[in-house]
């Protein structure tokens, strides 16, 4: 990650939630709420947003404030209009709140800011979205189907500036492609909606129900939670699992100590910044984990009276795996691990996905610089040599941008 | 004719297999109930709002369609929500009623392409008696206490709550034992995976009854039609639910299959015999009474206990003869790897303690990992790890012997009961073995050097 984003992102710490809070509080100030129902607001807002954490497929952190966001400006609604002052003061006030409590919990800054910044614009946005439409040509709903037409517009627009600036803001750009964000927020669809429907949900039947609203909404809301909870810990099963039979050589005295994770580390970086999609980016890593678990073999006695070659582990290392669930893509990724990215004479070499040509470039780079002891600049030299034929030129292009990023290519003298 | 027809039909029901006649018994009696019900709502209660109950059960026959495993053999949807927002409404809305419009509602499980595809008739019609009993049930309650109603308003809504929690629970009470009922009967107890986290499912599904009565009554009152779409989201959010916790169940189930391949991969001899011994702990286990999760747990203690000996050379493993002391230590080594390598499988920690003390012995000896605790009694689920390993050990083939009698086996287990073997888990394999009338190892098999020499001297069984 460069300097500069480094000390933007201290200042804009420290800035944001007081810009976030003054906002608010000016706001507040034009609101025509009931200032104890704006403090009501906040108080559910900040509540909800410390319980209940849900953890997305991309790593993306979602609690029930978004819920209660989506909320607001249904419930500071009356027969005169949206109250959009008022609907930005409570997120913003909320938002400085949470801030300082997250903070105060030992949450660092360059993990906190992107995200409130994000929710604080996509919030705006929707609100102010929410409220035009309502203000204009449907000042007066009428009880039917338009009525779903401010929240859905407001929605779609709320989730189109989440995605564009989770792209910008996520930190270390240069090693992410944009790509990659973007089809890792689109995973994300099933929580957010869930989430802001929740919350639309109370908005609805706030004005008919009062505060029986309130647990005709948390009811869904459980069970959305519940649900991404459980494919959270099925996501982290399966991870476990991997990892647990990536160890047995390791624990077995018959692999390389760390050589898996290392290499898994590495592999899954490069995939990420070729611009791989998620589903991809989990190949490389579950390949990248399980490439030596062939090596449990060795201590067969005729393996050790017969010998045995690299493409014997990778055709071991895929036996085992192609009996594991869910993982016949992963056991070819790992069978065709050795092979060269192209045939003779061809550009290419079809049978050879870019998954294995990922983990023959990552395995060979770790074999060089933790095996041979090699500097890195001279394990890549020695994959720039090799990429005419063995590696593909295209991952160990990649790998050079990774390392220059990290800054390790420093010439060693000789 | 008549006669005629009744006999082809009797001499047809004769001569399918066994578990097709048990298939059909439960079929025509769930049936029957289930047409009973269906007769007694229609004689004793209002129509529903027809222009209701077809959308609503339009919705209830997509999440049928879209039931998720949710345990072995068991299937379950978030239907439930639909019936009872569906019978809500019904209830309280004047001139029409819960029962027959959710008995019937419940009818429609008869619709199931993939069974119809597949000519499947066992299930739907099972699941189309359970079902209707159950809504009729449920619409009962909901009428005896929303009937009188006049509409719905904000201070009804305790009602409602209260009327659609004892729907819900009875919903899902009956359903659950019909279900259970069934299923044993067909499959019989010896096929059946232990049902595990049953207390979750039945909890879950009967808020999410709870839920869908209230935004039942939330239709109403709020009596916009822009609400229908939440539901629908509402719905689907259930179905996720759901559909999240089968998708866990698997990962965990494919999750043990992998290691247990995986050590299969690597030792033949352990082919079949991890499987055996997670049978007999079953058996034991449910002789003394486990059930649920507790079952499970055993189980799969069962079919990860041997998962250290990855991490033990072959050799070793397949080695004849006694092993010297550096080698009985590296064998030894096993019952702990097994806690090094699941070390960071959260959901398997409690089998691999099991697992861990499958070596240790009641009176307090042995050896193990954090599942052993010199000269403590290890725990009862590790015993029963014990017993069976033990057991199969020795009724099986070995490389250098032959599978041994289960006279010999028990002998032997009673002959260690108290000492190594902790006597009620062996007393209790015992009855569970007679109960099944099975049996295993070689019949005259009777005694160790026996088996050895038979091994070494095949021919010596040629001569019986």
């Amino acid at each position: 990650m460069a300097d500069w984003s480094k000390s933007t992102i201290a200042t804009a710490s420290w800035a944001f939630p007081i810009v976030a809070g003054m906002a608010g509080l000016y706001a507040a100030t034009r609101a025509t709420t009931d200032p104890f129902e704006v403090v009501i607001a906040i108080a559910f807002l900040v509540l909800a947003s410390l319980v209940g954490v849900a953890t997305s497929n991309s790593g993306n952190r979602f609690t029930m404030g978004l819920a209660v966001a989506a909320a607001i400006p249904f419930v500071l609604t009356r027969g005169t209009g949206v109250d959009l002052a008022g609907s930005v003061a409570t997120y913003g006030v909320g938002l400085a709140i949470i801030w300082a409590l997250r903070y105060s919990r030992g949450e660092s800054h360059s993990e906190l800011l992107p995200t409130l910044i994000r929710r604080f614009a996509g919030y705006v946005v929707y609100a102010v979205v929410y409220s035009a439409m309502r203000v204009g040509f449907l000042a007066d709903l009428s009880g039917g189907w338009e009525d779903l037409l401010p929240f859905s517009v407001a929605l779609v627009a709320w989730i189109t500036v989440e995605v564009t600036l989770r792209a910008l803001l996520v930190l270390g750009p240069r090693e992410l492609s944009r790509s990659y964000l973007a089809r890792a927020l689109l995973h994300d669809l099933n929580v957010f909606l869930g989430l802001a429907l929740t919350g639309a949900m109370f908005g609805e039947l706030f004005p008919e129900l009062g505060w029986w609203a309130l647990p005709i909404a948390l009811l869904p809301y459980m069970f959305a939670h519940t649900a991404f909870k459980r494919f959270q810990e099925t996501k982290v099963t399966y991870k476990q699992t991997i990892r647990a039979l990536a160890r047995i050589p390791e624990v077995s005295g018959l692999g390389i100590d760390g050589h898996a994770d290392r290499t898994t580390e590495l592999a899954s970086s490069v995939s990420k910044e070729m611009g791989l999609g998620p589903a991809l980016v989990e190949d490389v890593e579950y390949a990248a984990l399980m490439h030596d678990i062939g090596r449990v073999s060795l201590n067969e006695p005729q393996v050790i009276r017969m010998g045995y070659t690299d493409d014997d582990i990778a055709r071991w290392s895929a036996e085992i795996i192609a009996e594991s669930p869910n993982l016949d893509r992963v056991a070819t990724h790992v069978l065709h691990q050795y092979e060269p990215f192209r045939k003779p004479g061809e550009q290419t070499d079809p049978e050879v996905s870019i998954v294995s040509r990922i983990i023959k470039v990552a395995a060979a780079y770790d074999w060089q610089v933790h095996d041979k002891g090699l500097s890195p600049l001279q394990a890549l030299e020695i994959l720039h040599a090799g990429a005419a034929y063995e590696y593909d030129p295209e991952v160990v292009a990649s790998v050079h941008r990774l390392l220059e990023t990290r800054g390790v290519l420093t010439p060693v003298r000789t | 004719m008549e006669w005629k027809q009744r006999r082809s039909l009797l001499g047809r029901y004769d001569r399918l297999q066994p578990m097709a006649q048990r298939k059909f018994k439960i079929a025509a009696s769930y049936s029957a109930v289930g047409i009973a019900a269906l007769v007694v709502s229609f004689l004793v209660a209002d129509p529903p709002n027809w222009l209701i109950w077809l959308p609503f059960t339009g919705l209830f026959v997509l999440l049928e369609f879209f039931a998720v495993e949710v345990n072995d053999r068991m299937m379950q949807s978030s239907s439930v929500m639909v019936v009872m927002t569906a019978g809500v409404i019904f209830a309280i809305q004047p001139g029409s009623d819960a029962m027959f419009g959710m008995a019937l509602m419940g009818a429609t499980a008869l619709i199931t392409p993939q069974d119809i595809k597949e000519r499947r008739w066992f299930q739907p019609v099972a699941n189309f008696g359970q079902i209707v009993v159950a809504g009729a049930v449920a619409g009962f309650i909901l009428d005896a206490n929303l009937g009188h109603l006049q509409g719905a308003s904000t201070e009804s809504l305790v009602r409602v709550a209260v009327a659609t929690a004892l729907a819900s629970l009875a919903y899902a009470t009956i359903q659950n034992i019909m279900v259970r009922h069934a299923v044993k009967k067909v499959f019989g107890r010896d096929n059946l995976e232990p049902w595990s986290q049953m207390h979750v499912l039945f909890t879950s599904e009967v808020s999410m009854g709870l839920l869908g009565g209230l935004i039942g009554a939330a239709y109403l009152i709020a009596d916009r039609p822009a609400m229908l779409v939440l539901i629908v989201a509402v719905y689907g959010i259930g179905h996720m639910s759901l559909y999240a916790f089968s998708q866990l169940r698997d990962a965990h189930l494919g999750s043990i299959r992998g290691f247990v391949k995986t050590l299969e991969a690597k030792d033949m001899y352990t082919r079949g015999h991890t499987e055996r011994v997670a049978f007999f702990a079953q058996m034991i286990g449910e002789q003394l009474g486990f059930t649920g999760t507790q079952l499970e747990t055993v189980r799969w203690a069962a079919l990860i206990h041997d998962l250290g000996k990855l991490a033990v050379p072959t050799e070793l493993i397949r080695k004849r003869g006694r092993l010297d002391d550096e080698e009985y230590d590296l064998m030894k080594r096993h019952a702990h790897l097994v806690e090094e390598i699941l070390a960071e499988v959260d959901f398997l920690q409690p089998m691999v303690e099991i697992a861990s003390g499958h070596h240790s012995n009641y009176d307090g000896s042995g050896y193990g990992g954090s599942g052993h605790r010199e000269g403590r009694t290890p725990s009862l689920e590790a015993s029963i790890v014990a017993v069976a390993d033990s057991f199969d050990a020795m009724t099986s083939a070995r490389s250098y012997r032959m599978a041994l009698s289960q006279q010999y086996a028990i002998g032997e287990l009673r002959r260690h009961s108290g000492g190594q073997f902790h006597p009620d888990v062996v007393d209790a394999f015992e009855k569970a073995l007679e109960k099944t009338g099975r049996r295993w190892g070689a019949p005259h098999v009777n005694d160790e050097e026996m088996a050895r020499r038979l091994a070494e001297e095949p021919e010596l069984t040629l001569r019986g």
